[in-house]
């Protein structure tokens, strides 16, 4: 029995209908990405009882808590403004939801907590002079000592600026993997998603769209919409490809494909697609090496390529393995 | 009956001039106090901060004070005709006092400040890329000001117009002392007469209905409740003065201050000098032995004030707070607006309403008056604290009460723990300021207790009333310095910022 169930839960605002079932097992890290507008934040505000659901049921551990006060839910909140409590310092700012009755054993705790994310000794700090990263460090071990059952993460690093991201984001998933704690992150950035998670949920318009781990989402995503999502590549019409008749979108990543500045004889590759007179229209730099910007009988194509080709037209394979069928 | 009074032209007539005097002290205020906002919303200079601050605690200045500070200083035998007719400048003292133009200088006296305050922060808050803009495309300074500044302050004006045409409509304490016929009664004061002289409840209650509704309307349909836009954060840069502007600088002070000063400076100079000019501290040893009205010395009126002062403001301080956050959570209008509807009755009204409640219960005790008074001063701060509040309730992040219940904690633990804290600077300033105005209140209280509870005010307004200038002076001051610091403690700047 799965730990977190949300079955069939729907919300219906004027311009936006959710309708929306997953489920996640017991100190599971899950990420829920998708576009601005898709319903990540309702479905926070409907775990965490902001707001209460028009039907279905969720469910941690078997419990119902889908009618039940914010207070009560045991569900934990990071925002992404951090939200600490500018009225108490750090130590209060944690101690604060904590079930412990001794105060001596809160004190402890705080300590504790403070060190894990990072901040020995912060206890009697003003939260109002903490830096954004401390905040948010400061905001997790509040959210952590009262030991939610689920805790929600919104954006938690939005608001931090890149290299401070990076950081914080494998401190989150140390953090998690030191209480095991069950996480739900949100995010609209697939780099973190992809770094952290165990799972991630793509949401769109208020569905599950996908559910899976990161490498089966890159890998095999079922529809063009999570193929995009999850990263580059190139979309071709079957038609294009296999002849009339043919319905779908052969899908496959950059780095699948191998550039060749030859003419390739398709029949001496016989695991493989090839393509011939494919024109060379950018080359971007990347490091490792160039993304091509590439075009095909009328369409585009983005491919990777460790040489920068030194002809306008070139040749391309790809692994029948690496093409991925989809749907629009 | 109640209609036949209604439907009086005596009752048209007094609605006539009560809107008409309040229009003119609205007007004058505001008008001149714009020139004065604009230079002090454009350069800094000496003295420009003490004044602005003075501007401030002037919200806090029982109008009482206002009173015996006329009377002081421009009286028949006041201060300002003494030094006229010792300089040889006049030879009969100028009588001013007790006349139309005495009741709108004292309405202006009490709104002029408050005018200058409310548009010096307004402007200052303006950034001036329009004038600038306006400037570059080659317009004067006088096609500028009308073409952009005024559009863009028009509504400061217009708010500022209303505060104090709301806060003269019910006027009665200044008509009835300095007005000095009943030609210049406004509808507030014709109720007191025809409850008090007249005894004749059924007309001054239907009176104080019309004068309600009317009020009630002006409230509902200017917004009164409703909240100020927010200005831009771009403060304008503001400019040091030099040279013939730090003359411009230095004369508009001076005005202010020779306008404000004055009567406030003659209630000082009165507490501890008689008429002759010679230095005496009878009225002072007369506030702790001598009763001078059969009411009770002037210690237990200062005692009487404290008491009724920090019950009510208290209390306003703590049901103000759970209405602002409430209403900021549900996201209600209804409720800011019901609390400003007691300042749509006029305080005599109030007061009176009070008189009937308590002439309904059996077995009237001191107690029971005592409890009256403080619900009427209840009532009567309750507006501004909510108003006060408000804003620093909208400033708590919704986010921050889902903070602390998704950490396990109850609505009202929220609320104990997160937003009163929160609140705090804005608690202490309604405190203050409910402090100040009850301190200060006085027609409720006549209205109702008629002399069974005298408190300070009061007892100021009864030594007017016996020409015990003196005495008056000395209690006063006790008067203004309690209010004036108590609201100052409220106006300190917050400590709490949120993060």
């Amino acid at each position: 029995m799965p730990y977190l169930s949300v079955k069939e839960v729907t919300k219906k605002y004027q311009e936006f209908n959710m309708s929306l079932s997953f489920e996640a097992e017991k100190g599971e890290l899950v990420c829920i990405l998708g576009p601005s507008g898709g319903g990540k934040s309702t479905l926070l505000s409907l775990l965490s009882g902001i707001e209460n659901p028009d039907s279905g049921d969720i469910t941690i551990d078997g419990n119902s808590i889908t009618r039940l006060p914010i207070h009560q839910r045991g569900i934990g909140m990071v925002f992404q403004d951090f939200s600490l409590f500018p009225s108490m310092n750090t130590g209060e700012n944690i101690e604060y939801g904590m079930r412990i009755k001794s105060r001596k054993e809160r004190k402890e705790k705080a300590k504790e907590l403070l060190s894990l994310v990072g901040l020995p000794g912060y206890e009697k700090r003003k939260v109002t002079e903490l830096s954004g990263g401390e905040a948010q460090r400061v905001a997790l071990a509040r959210a952590i000592a009262s030991e939610p059952q689920i805790l929600l993460l919104d954006e938690p690093l939005s608001a931090l600026d890149a290299p401070l991201r990076k950081k914080l984001r494998g401190a989150i998933r140390a953090i998690h993997d030191a209480t095991g704690t069950t996480m739900l992150y949100v995010t609209h950035d697939r780099e973190e998603a992809f770094a952290i998670a165990d799972r991630i949920l793509i949401m769109k318009d208020g569905r599950n769209v996908a559910y899976g781990t990161p490498e089966d989402l890159y890998r095999n995503p079922p529809d063009l919409f999570t193929a995009f999502f999850t990263g580059e590549g190139t979309a071709l019409p079957c038609t294009l490809l296999y002849g009339e008749g043919k319905e779908g979108y052969i899908f496959f990543r950059p780095e699948s494909v191998t550039v060749s500045e030859e003419m390739l004889d398709g029949g001496l590759y016989p695991n493989h697609l090839v393509m011939n007179n494919v024109e060379v229209r950018s080359a971007e730099y990347t490091g490792p090496g160039y993304v091509l910007g590439l075009w095909f009988k009328g369409l585009p194509i983005i491919a990777f390529s460790p040489l920068k080709p030194k002809k306008r037209y070139i040749s391309l394979m790809i692994m029948v393995d690496a093409l991925i069928k989809v749907q629009s | 009956m109640a209609l036949k009074t209604l439907l009086d032209s005596y009752t048209w007539r007094l609605l006539g001039f009560t809107v008409y005097q309040a229009f003119l002290s609205a007007i004058i205020s505001v008008s001149l106090a714009l020139p004065f906002a604009l230079f002090f919303s454009h350069y800094s200079f000496f003295g420009r901060k003490a004044i602005l601050t003075m501007c401030d605690t002037a919200f806090a200045l029982p109008s009482i004070l206002a009173v015996l500070g006329f009377v002081v200083w421009y009286g028949n035998n006041g201060i300002l005709n003494s030094i006229l007719i010792s300089l040889g400048l006049v030879e009969k003292p100028i009588k001013f006092l007790f006349s139309f133009p005495s009741v709108i200088l004292a309405h202006v006296y009490l709104n002029f400040p408050v005018a200058l305050s409310l548009l010096t922060s307004a402007l200052s808050n303006m950034d001036e890329k329009e004038e600038m803009a306006s400037r570059t495309l080659g317009k004067g300074r006088l096609k500028t000001f009308f073409s952009t500044t005024l559009p863009k302050i028009r509504g400061t004006l217009l708010s500022s117009f209303l505060l104090i045409f709301l806060f003269c409509f019910p006027s009665f304490l200044i008509v009835m002392s300095l007005g000095g016929s009943p030609k210049y009664y406004t509808i507030e004061a014709e109720i007191y007469r025809r409850t008090y002289t007249d005894v004749n409840t059924v007309s001054s209650s239907s009176l104080a209905l019309f004068s309600f509704c009317i009020m009630a309307l002006l409230i509902l349909f200017t917004g009164y409740g409703r909240e100020e836009k927010r200005s831009s954060r771009a403060r304008r840069a503001i400019r040091k003065t030099k040279g013939l502007k730090s003359l411009e600088a230095f004369i508009l002070s001076l005005l202010i201050l020779l306008f404000i000063l004055p009567p406030i400076l003659s209630i000082l100079y009165r507490a501890f000098f008689t008429k002759d000019g010679s230095f005496t501290l009878k009225a002072w040893n007369d506030i702790i032995s001598k009763a001078p009205t059969g009411a009770g010395t002037g210690l237990s009126a200062i005692i009487n004030s404290i008491v009724i002062a920090l019950t009510s403001s208290l209390t306003a301080v703590s049901l103000s707070s759970a209405i602002a956050i409430s209403s900021v959570r549900r996201k209600s209008r209804i409720v800011p607006l019901l609390t400003s509807l007691p300042m749509a009755a006029g305080s005599v009204s109030l007061g009176l309403g009070f008189s009937f409640l308590a002439s309904s219960i059996r077995g009237k005790t001191l107690l029971l008056s005592y409890i009256l008074v403080m619900l009427a001063h209840l009532v009567t701060v309750m507006p501004f604290a909510i108003r006060t509040m408000m804003p620093g309730a909208k400033r708590i992040p919704l986010r921050l009460e889902y903070a602390s219940m998704s950490l396990g904690k109850s609505q009202y633990y929220t609320y104990r723990k997160i937003d009163r804290p929160m609140l705090s600077p804005y608690r202490r300033r309604a405190f203050a300021f409910a402090f100040a105005l009850s301190m200060g209140e006085v027609n409720a209280t006549m209205a109702l207790a008629e002399g069974k509870v005298t408190t300070l005010p009061i007892l100021i307004y009864k030594m007017i009333n016996q020409y015990n200038y003196q005495g008056a002076s000395a209690l006063a001051l006790l008067l203004l310095i309690l209010a004036i610091t108590v609201f100052s403690i409220g106006e300190r700047e917050e400590k709490n910022a949120i993060s």
